[in-house]
């Protein structure tokens, strides 16, 4: 106890001091940006999986071609479930002599489970959680238009005749599909049966859509896996969660990553400052250990005074960290309008715990060194106790980060990579860092001396390769900080770069679809008139996938796949000489008139698949795929694998056949274009001249994926300025920890006559050569280490040449300048005082 | 000479002349402000108010960098606890001062002067590695390897044992009666200060003469 209120006086006095404050600030930014990213995407996360089940329609949907059974209902119900019914066929609708095919979905009392559907029912638009009442429908506008009617006129929907009360503007649960692009009529479940649509052999498919939390799921996962073998389509939303898909997963990476960054730079100042902090308090230890003052003692004490400081600190960091997440989440609040739950207790513990294992780590090894100081050295200052080898610090802060690394990240492979990576890359950076301070002084050596100014750089670089050990622990230090901050900047660069290439202004905003080969000219005249940007027109044939080398896919498939969407519909088919735009091969070749022939050949034709369908169906070059269209069939022999970008906005196809082989078959066209916000005009014209041609707006979930990209992007800048506060962290903790050094020497060469100006240039070159250095090792280290970051973030590596020129210029002003700064007071001092304030005179 | 700070004055009615190739001791109990005296007749240090000539040219007149400039490559120091810089090797200690003007043979200098202390065989041992009366000893060489016109020696045994300081000293005598310069030795021991031409003590802030051999004044 009396250590412990001893620890806290000596914490107390000791709070004035450069190098507790370089350890305070480090630990607490290091827990400010772990706790706001963990807070931030543990919220961002369930806001997200909330949005999807909005998306989805339910957490759980079950799909089908015939009613579900209620003991189903009531084991679903009994596990916690909320449920809804829906119904889902298409059937033409008419008024008058208007007919149209119509995208039925009918709902019941507890449509929608998730959000609200928005509806003109002549009041405006209304946000409403429910569908239209018994007796009553609502219809898209677009039909309204089609079939020339308003609100209060009746429209035919099988053989009833229902009043239209509501124009539905969005309904919560759309969905870019191609299945339902009729336009859409809602009505209740009440008056399905007597639509008498439902008929032997009617193309209906019935949806069970379930609300409820992830445990109450998982309990039914024995259940689900029988339904999924007996052919029942299930879409979980945190396994198939639609929409933002790979970005987000990008950008969560990207904070973690951040997070782990800023985590590693703060362990590094500490690590820096805690040898100052040690050096400082060698006298002190010795004297209590004159006073009798035992080992143990002396360790407790001094741990204790750095725990006291990192409690301190945590609790400080955990509370910006709270702020920096309210703020996070504020800027995404207008994308997620949800009630999230209160943050939990999680990423408080989360930020103490990383704040301790950031001290044990990083301080430790150096601390030790205290309790091992002799009483002797009150009498021979000389007497210093060696410090703790090299290795054992950097295997203690790398054991210590590994574990922080498989906390944050649950992969234990990736974190023992990461960790074998660093060290690999920290011994090579000793070598390779050892050669450039060598080969830099060897090049100053060779300047002129005549000069003041070659001569204070050659000072400087003497003293820089004098101090060889401390600076090139420095070196190493300054190199991973620049590294860190480099890393995360370049990635929040090519991130933004890539969505925002991912989706420029003129990404398609309507897909028109249905478009005869008759239409064809007409349409693309049309559309080159009024769209500011289009894909092109693709061909498009349906048919179904019915063998695999000849066997049935469900014998051939993977057991996990057989009830792949793929295998139970349609699948479209296109056929295309040229590789699509942002399609990419991953294996294989595209056709070539070698592989592809005349189309006069027989055997198989060459065809070419998404690669992951081809994984889920477990297939590979050289597989024939044999499809039945109509009442024909035609096989095709797998010849290349692509890659695609299905967050694109692109019409996007699984299988491409090559010219000549489909022609045959009945098709239609799809084609995807940007038309600007002012054109609805041409639309109308579109409407009334190809009234066959469907088409589907996806503004509105484009909107979506911006608005989110966008916001997500301000969060990720808002992360970098706290690695950047970090890796500024380090530069202090370090400049601050060789500053009592540089002073005294300062101080002897003012006394051996050296002026201010020769000192000031000396200093400056010599922090601005280690700074060069450093920026050049650290553009080297992020660019070997983006190498393997951008193949886990899924970003294409390339070259950064602007990186290569920017770091070493920019190391050599910043640490110049930091170094200047610090260096600053004992320059203003008279050399008399600088040196008996080291205690020496 | 005098120097107020507030309610504090270290020395006061102060006046002292030192001639080229003389040898001066100043001798005062500990507190007694010899050390402060030192750093004023260095220029490390400004009197509050006062005149200083150092090399005939007023200290006054001179801002921290004319100071030091008056001062590089001809005043020697050699202080109480050595102030050599731990991270470099006794070699490099004694090329610091030399490096500050392009120079020639400064590596071959230092060598000679660290020859002439005795420390040959321990040329690339760091401050640490070496004992106390070594550590004077490449201090010794540092004062001198720039050939300086002026050495100051701030109890330069006052960290050392008997037997070793006896041998700093005769060693800083000698190469001092060699070289020709003039030196200005602060102590607390009289006899170490009884081989200097001249002894003064001071006292409440003024010197005193205490032995007078070849004609000083106080």
């Amino acid at each position: 106890m009396n250590l412990i209120l001893l620890s806290l006086k000596g914490l107390r006095r000791d709070l004035r001091a450069a190098d507790v404050r370089a350890l305070f600030l480090a630990l607490m930014l290091a827990v400010a940006a772990t706790t706001m990213i963990g807070f931030f995407l543990d919220r961002l996360e369930r806001g997200l999986t909330r949005q999807a089940g909005q998306l989805m329609g339910g957490d759980l949907v079950l799909e089908q071609g015939d009613p579900f059974a209620e003991s189903l209902r009531t084991t679903l119900r009994d596990a916690g479930l909320t449920l809804s019914d829906q119904v889902d066929l298409v059937s033409m609708v008419s008024q008058a002599d208007a007919f149209q095919p119509a995208g039925l979905k009918v709902v019941d009392a507890q449509y929608p489970l998730y959000g609200t559907v928005q509806v003109n029912r002549g009041n405006g638009i209304e946000s409403l959680a429910q569908g239209p009442v018994a007796g009553e429908v609502w219809i898209a506008p677009r039909l309204a238009r089609l079939l020339e009617v308003g609100l209060g006129d009746r429209v035919q929907v099988g053989s009833l005749k229902l009043p239209v009360t509501g124009l539905i503007e969005r309904e919560p649960d759309q969905q870019a599909g191609f299945a339902g692009l009729a336009p859409r009529v809602m009505l209740n479940q009440a008056d399905l049966a007597a639509t008498g649509l439902v008929r032997p052999g009617s193309r209906i498919e019935y949806e069970l859509l379930a609300r409820g939390s992830p445990a109450a799921i998982d309990s039914l996962q024995d259940e689900l896996d029988r339904l999924r073998t007996a052919g029942v389509e299930i879409r979980d939303v945190r396994v198939d969660r639609p929409g933002l898909g790979r970005s987000l997963e990008r950008a969560q990476k990207y904070l973690s990553l951040a997070g782990l960054a800023a985590v590693l730079l703060a362990g590094v100042a500490v690590a820096m400052a805690t040898r100052r902090y040690v050096d400082r308090h060698l006298d002190t230890a010795a004297l209590l250990r004159c006073f009798g003052a035992s080992q143990r003692q002396l360790g407790q004490l001094f741990a204790w005074q750095l725990a006291w400081l990192g409690i301190v600190a945590a609790v400080v960091g955990a509370l910006l960290g709270l702020a920096g997440q309210a703020a996070l989440l504020a800027l995404l609040v207008r994308f997620l309008p949800l009630e999230l739950p209160a943050p939990g207790m999680l990423p408080w513990a989360m930020g103490v715990l990383t704040a301790l294992a950031v001290l044990v780590g990083f301080a430790g090894p150096t601390l030790l060194r205290l309790k091992r100081v002799s009483a002797l050295k009150v009498l021979r200052r000389e007497l210093d106790p060696i410090p703790a080898a090299g290795w054992i610090v950097v295997a203690m802060a790398s054991a210590v980060f590994g574990a922080l690394l498989w906390l944050y990240s649950g992969d234990l492979w990736l974190s023992l990579g990461i960790l074998l990576g660093g060290l690999v890359a920290l011994v090579g950076l000793w070598g390779v860092g050892r050669g450039l301070l060598s080969l830099l002084l060897a090049a100053l050596s060779r300047l002129p001396s005549g000069s003041e100014r070659s001569r204070a750089w050659q000072l400087g670089g003497r003293q820089l390769s004098r101090r060889r050990a401390a600076s090139l622990g420095q070196l190493l230090a300054f190199s991973v900080t620049f590294a860190a901050m480099a890393i995360i900047a370049l990635v929040r660069g090519d991130l933004l770069t890539t969505w925002q290439a991912q989706l420029p202004a003129d990404t398609p905003n309507y897909f028109a679809i249905n478009i005869q080969p008759h239409e064809r000219e007409g349409v693309e005249s049309l559309i080159e008139r009024g769209a500011d940007s289009a894909s092109g027109l693709y061909p498009m044939v349906r048919g179904r996938l019915t063998a695999i080398d000849g066997i049935a896919p469900a014998e051939k498939v993977p057991e996990a796949h057989r009830s792949d969407g793929a295998l139970r519909r349609d699948l479209n088919l296109t056929w295309r000489a040229e590789l699509p735009a942002g399609n990419r091969l991953t294996a294989g070749r595209w056709f070539d008139q070698d592989t592809w022939g005349d189309g006069e050949s027989d055997g198989p034709v060459p065809i070419s698949v998404e690669e992951e369908l081809a994984g889920r169906l477990g297939l590979s070059l050289g597989d024939t795929l044999t499809f039945t269209i109509g009442s024909d069939s035609v096989t095709g022999r797998v010849t290349s694998l692509r890659h695609l970008d299905w967050e694109s906005f692109q019409p996007n196809f699984f299988i491409i056949f090559p010219p000549g082989a489909l022609e045959a078959f009945g098709h239609s066209y799809i084609t995807a274009f940007h038309l600007p916000a002012d054109n609805e005009d041409w639309l109308g014209e579109l409407v009334r001249d190809y009234p066959g041609v469907s088409l589907l707006n996806v503004e509105a979930l484009l909107e979506q994926v911006r608005g989110i990209l966008g916001q997500v992007t301000r969060a990720v800048e808002f992360v970098l300025g706290f690695v950047l506060l970090a890796g500024i962290s380090v530069l202090y903790a370090a400049l601050t920890a060789s500053r009592p050094v540089r002073a005294h020497e300062g101080a002897l060469l003012r006394v051996f006559g050296a002026g201010n100006r020769t000192l000031v240039r000396m200093q400056w070159a010599e922090f601005a050569l280690l700074g060069f250095a450093s920026g050049l090792l650290g553009a080297a280290l992020a660019e070997a280490a983006a190498v393997g970051i951008y193949a886990w973030l899924g970003l294409v590596p390339t070259l950064h040449v602007v990186m290569w020129l920017v770091m070493p210029l920019a190391g050599a002003l910043i640490i110049g300048t930091i170094g200047f700064l610090l260096s600053r007071g004992a320059r203003r001092r008279s050399p008399m005082a600088s040196l008996r304030l080291l205690g020496e005179t | 000479m005098k120097s107020g700070e507030r309610e504090l004055v270290i020395l006061d009615q102060l006046s002292l002349e030192v001639e080229r190739g003389e040898s001066v001791a100043i001798v005062g109990s500990s507190g007694a402000g010899k050390s402060t005296l030192l750093g004023l007749l260095a220029g490390l240090d400004t009197p509050t108010a006062g005149e200083l000539e150092l090399f005939g040219q007023s200290l006054r007149a001179l801002d921290e960098d004319g100071r030091a400039a008056l001062r590089a490559g001809r005043v020697g120091f050699v202080f109480q606890n050595f102030q050599l810089l731990p991270t470099l090797t006794a070699m490099e200690n004694v090329m610091l001062p030399l490096e500050l003007a392009p120079r020639q043979d400064v590596a071959a200098k230092s060598r000679y002067w660290l020859t002439r202390v005795g420390l040959e065989a321990r040329l690339d041992h760091l401050p640490k590695q070496l004992s106390g009366g070594e550590q004077q000893r490449v201090a010794v060489a540092r004062a001198f390897v720039g050939d300086p016109d002026l050495v100051f020696a701030d109890e330069p045994t006052g960290n050392l044992d008997e037997e070793t300081g006896k041998r700093i000293i005769d060693l800083l005598f000698t190469l001092n009666r060699e070289s020709g310069t003039t030196l200005i030795l602060v102590t607390h021991d009289l006899s170490l200060a009884r081989r200097c031409d001249r002894c003064l003590t001071l006292e409440g802030g003024t010197l005193k003469t205490v032995e007078q051999r070849h004609g000083a004044e106080a």
